[in-house]
């Protein structure tokens, strides 16, 4: 590490680092275990001619070729969001017009993927809600298209609030700089901006990729065959785990080599603000505005207002069940906000052992304790959850169907949503005041707390909110590892969409979005 | 940051206190049971568990907690818990998957076994509790029934269908169909069936219910499925109104009039096709429960299988989620056709047909479809 003082290069890992980081990787390394272990209950012939065929290159290509698509459109609907919130201004109502834009970017978190696809479904079509404006049929999401579609809508806000951060984060010093030797505002921004927002994008990238890499719910409704639909079908239509912990572990090459692909490009990145960073200045939109709001606007549709709509019809048809559905709100909440809170607190250490590399550790050793959450994030919730009950069945049974186990289950899975806000707030963090307080005689600990975290609030609200929005969606980990009579706002729309009833489903459906909603408005108030 | 963060803090706090209160007070029906509330691993959904459960509480002051999930997830994670499982009954949605779970469970007294008037189990360690039937749900506005074959097996050779087909060649109930289709017709036939299903370019769907808003959407014409996600669609599931039976009786009475003018303006444009009398492609799928040999609460749990063969259980059955009960006598609701009519239409097949699901499997595998 360039310019650390040489005294806080020989101190050595910082102890309270080691234990939560460590805590961390025999987490992830449970559910890795049972996977090597289950698989290699085969027998090697069966296994090699089930998994050496035509089909598993197949799954393989349709996963990292709507991967990619996934991340290259959200990236082309997330980054003009993302400047405009961040960087633009209209002559007239400019708080109207960011809070509008900022939401259209983030409220399409607060839909689970398989609302989104099952109410799109019911809106298209020729026999669909929108059928009855004449003349507008739209296609109903299928294949291909159909997944790129959906889970561009439902990916981009990682994208989003990642790239809006690091645009508004960003020092203008350097742009100033280059503006006054002579370079224009284009060539500012493609040789300065973009390549400073690079570790932002990958950050986000990074989550939308491992997040349809993962998804089964979306690419199951729209008829794409992917590896994680595989691997949800062996474990829930037929009953041969070997076979699908086989498939788990291809699945999890796959995330070791985008993880690799993200770490190589990330290189050396850091950019720290200076200490007495401005705001960057905004630029005015003159008619400009107009196509920025009809795309936000446009945006804010498809991803929000169409679902929104559908589900709003669905719930006319029927009655609502209120006790029950606030029963499961009360539990829903009850394992999101542990699960955000501890999800957090975990990400502090692990993104700071990635970004700082305390002790002199290696880079690469740095960024491999990193990345080790993100393959939580990528073993198959049903693998995950198997392996916990395989795991605390005969290590902790006295854990076994509490909300704790279920809590940590969810840390475990999704930790690395917690830990890539973080480590973008931590890179733009000057580490210059810690190592201030270290020498006036702090411990690292309280120069840690005192000098570098009042500079990650933000970071560390996204983390948080990001997980518990993704605890309230989540549902095959809820359904194997929840206590007895817990029931989620998840399970009740997966309890009556799978049999067709929509109006049963809806109540559920609505109260996830409003809920999320809420929180994402609550984290929008929060800053600027 | 700091309020927010607060507001975590709160919620985490008073879901910690609101999940310690749940379940402790078991009132057990004067047996040797353990205490505790009777735990169901349920592959059914809550819609027909729910309250059937609830009134098996309120009639025999039995606490019951149930885990909902799909069958395969919850073998799978009684095959991880071992001998420290906590579930006394599994009540599943499919044949295949109480056959796979048979070593689990307890032989059933004949008390139980004897109840059902049909598909009795070659173990003896489950019970049927409702059946199903497959069927061709077809658009009537699209397709000329009598254009279509006898048998499913015919159905490769109707050209006209290319693309218009609906399958779910990844779910449980088609792979039953498969299972007994080798049992009936042969594995060389299968195999032609399926290839020639392929060769008309079927749609494949992850579930039934999508498959069939699909049929309804235009997508397809023709969709193999059971037969009562057709008739959740022109009858209505539990969920809407809750009639009066005579409001009920009318409106059914003024449908069948409507069906019998072939004029259906505002009912879905879908129904149901059966195949010849004997054909695997009208095959009847059960549905059924048993006792794992892990429990602790082996007479609540058997009580528990009595009362959902008791004619309250049944009909309501019938009536809520439109399958067809297996206790003779149960009174069905007059869209369904009865009873033996609808035995009778099925293939006659071998008890432990659909137990061969590995070679199912591996034939699917083989084609490419799983």
């Amino acid at each position: 590490m360039r310019g650390v003082p040489a005294a806080l290069r020989r101190a050595g890992p910082a102890r309270w680092l080691a234990v939560p980081v460590g805590l961390v990787v025999a987490g992830v390394a449970v559910p890795l275990v049972y996977l090597v272990l289950r698989a290699a209950e085969a027998d090697p012939a069966a296994l090699a001619t089930l998994v050496w065929r035509p089909r598993t290159l197949r799954l393989a290509g349709h996963t990292a070729g709507l991967a990619a698509a996934v991340v290259a459109v959200a990236t082309l609907v997330a980054a003009p969001l993302a400047w405009l919130a961040a960087r633009a201004e209209t002559p007239r109502f400019p708080r109207a017009f960011r809070r509008f834009v900022t939401a259209a970017g983030v409220l399409p978190l607060a839909l689970p993927g398989y609302v989104m696809a099952t109410a799109l479904l019911g809106a298209t079509g020729p026999r669909g809600l929108l059928a009855g404006w004449p003349g507008v049929v739209l296609p109903r999401p299928a294949g291909f298209w159909g997944a790129l579609a959906v889970l561009t809508l439902s990916t981009f806000p990682y994208l989003f609030l990642n790239l809006r951060s690091a645009l508004a984060g960003l020092d203008p010093v350097s742009e100033d700089a280059a503006r006054s030797l002579g370079l224009g505002r284009w060539a500012v921004a493609r040789r300065v901006v973009v390549p400073q927002l690079r570790p932002a994008w990958l950050a986000g990238a990074l989550l939308v990729a491992l997040h349809v890499v993962g998804d089964f719910g979306v690419v199951s409704l729209v008829r794409f065959e992917t590896f994680s639909g595989a691997i949800y079908v062996q474990y829930t239509a037929s009953y041969d785990r070997v076979y699908a912990a086989a498939l788990a572990l291809m699945l999890l090459a796959l995330t070791v080599a985008i993880l690799a692909a993200e770490a190589r490009l990330l290189g050396a990145a850091r950019f720290a603000r200076g200490e007495a960073a401005r705001r960057p200045e905004r630029i005015r939109l003159g008619w400009g505005a107009l196509p920025a709001v009809t795309f936000a606007a446009a945006v804010a549709v498809a991803a929000v207002g169409v679902p929104l709509a559908t589900l709003v019809f669905w719930l006319g048809r029927g009655p609502v069940d209120g006790p029950r559905v606030f029963v499961a709100l009360a539990n829903s909440v009850s394992a999101a906000a542990p699960a955000a809170l501890v999800a957090t607190l975990l990400a502090v250490p692990v993104a700071v052992v990635g970004v700082r590399r305390p002790g002199g550790m290696g880079r690469r050793t740095a960024r491999a304790v990193e990345r080790v959450a993100y393959l939580g994030y990528a073993t198959p919730p049903l693998a995950l959850a198997l392996a916990v009950v395989a795991f605390a069945v005969r290590a902790a049974p006295f854990a076994y169907q509490t909300l704790g186990l279920l809590v940590a289950a969810y840390v475990v899975h999704f930790l690395a949503e917690a830990v890539g806000p973080v480590r973008s707030a931590l890179l733009q963090a000057p580490p210059a005041a810690e190592w201030a307080a270290r020498s006036l005689g702090r411990s690292p600990l309280g120069a840690f707390r005192g000098a570098t975290l009042p500079q990650l609030r933000g970071g560390l609200a996204t983390s948080a909110a990001f997980v518990f929005l993704s605890v309230l969606k989540e549902l095959p980990i809820t359904l194997l590892l929840a206590p007895l009579g817990f029931t989620s706002l998840a399970a009740g729309v997966w309890s009556a969409a799978g049999e067709a009833l929509y109006a049963t489903a809806a109540p559920y459906a609505l109260v996830i979005v409003v809920v999320a909603g809420a929180l994402v408005a609550l984290l929008l108030g929060r800053d600027r | 940051m700091r309020p927010f963060l607060l507001l975590l803090f709160a919620a985490a706090a008073l879901g910690a206190c609101g999940s310690d209160s749940s379940s402790t007070g078991a009132a057990s029906g004067a047996t040797s049971d353990a205490d505790g509330p009777l735990v169901i691993y349920s592959g059914r959904k809550d819609v027909l568990v729910g309250p059937l459960v609830e009134r098996f509480e309120r009639e025999t002051g039995i606490d019951v907690e149930v885990k909902y999930g799909t069958d395969a997830a919850l073998l799978a994670t009684v095959a991880e818990e071992g001998a420290s499982s906590p579930a006394d009954v599994f009540w599943a949605n499919t044949e295949g998957a109480l056959v796979a779970a048979a070593p689990r469970l307890m032989a059933l007294p004949d008390s139980l076994t004897s109840r059902p008037a049909a598909f009795a189990a070659d173990s003896g360690r489950w019970v049927p509790i409702t059946t199903r039937f497959r069927v061709l749900a077809i658009a009537p506005s699209r397709i000329d029934t009598s254009a279509l074959p006898a048998s499913v097996m015919g159905l490769p050779g109707v050209a006209a269908l290319r693309s218009r087909i609906g399958w779910t060649p990844t779910y449980s109930s088609f792979q039953d169909f498969i299972s007994a289709m080798r049992a009936t017709e042969g594995e060389p036939a299968t195999v032609a069936w399926l290839d020639g299903m392929k060769a008309l370019q079927p749609r494949a769907y992850e579930s039934n219910a999508p498959m069939l808003e699909a049929l309804e959407a235009g997508e397809i014409d023709v969709a193999l499925t059971n037969h009562y996600y057709v008739l959740r669609l022109l009858e209505g599931g539990e969920e809407g109104e809750v009639e009066s039976e005579e409001e009920e009786a009318a409106e059914r009475a003024a449908e069948e009039a409507a069906e019998a003018h072939g004029d259906a303006e505002d009912r879905p444009d879908v129904a149901m096709h059966h195949f010849a009398a004997g054909d695997v492609g009208n095959l009847a799928l059960v549905t059924g429960a048993g006792v794992f040999t892990a429990s602790r609460r082996p007479t609540a749990a058997m009580r528990f299988l009595a009362f959902l063969l008791s004619p309250e259980a049944q009909a309501f059955a019938a009536e809520e989620v439109h399958e067809y009960p297996v206790v003779r006598g149960t009174a069905l609701p007059g869209y369904m056709m009865p009873f033996d009519r609808a035995v009778a239409l099925g293939p006659d097949l071998d008890a432990s047909a659909l137990s061969s699901l590995d070679e199912t499997l591996a034939l699917l595998r083989g084609r490419d479809l799983l």
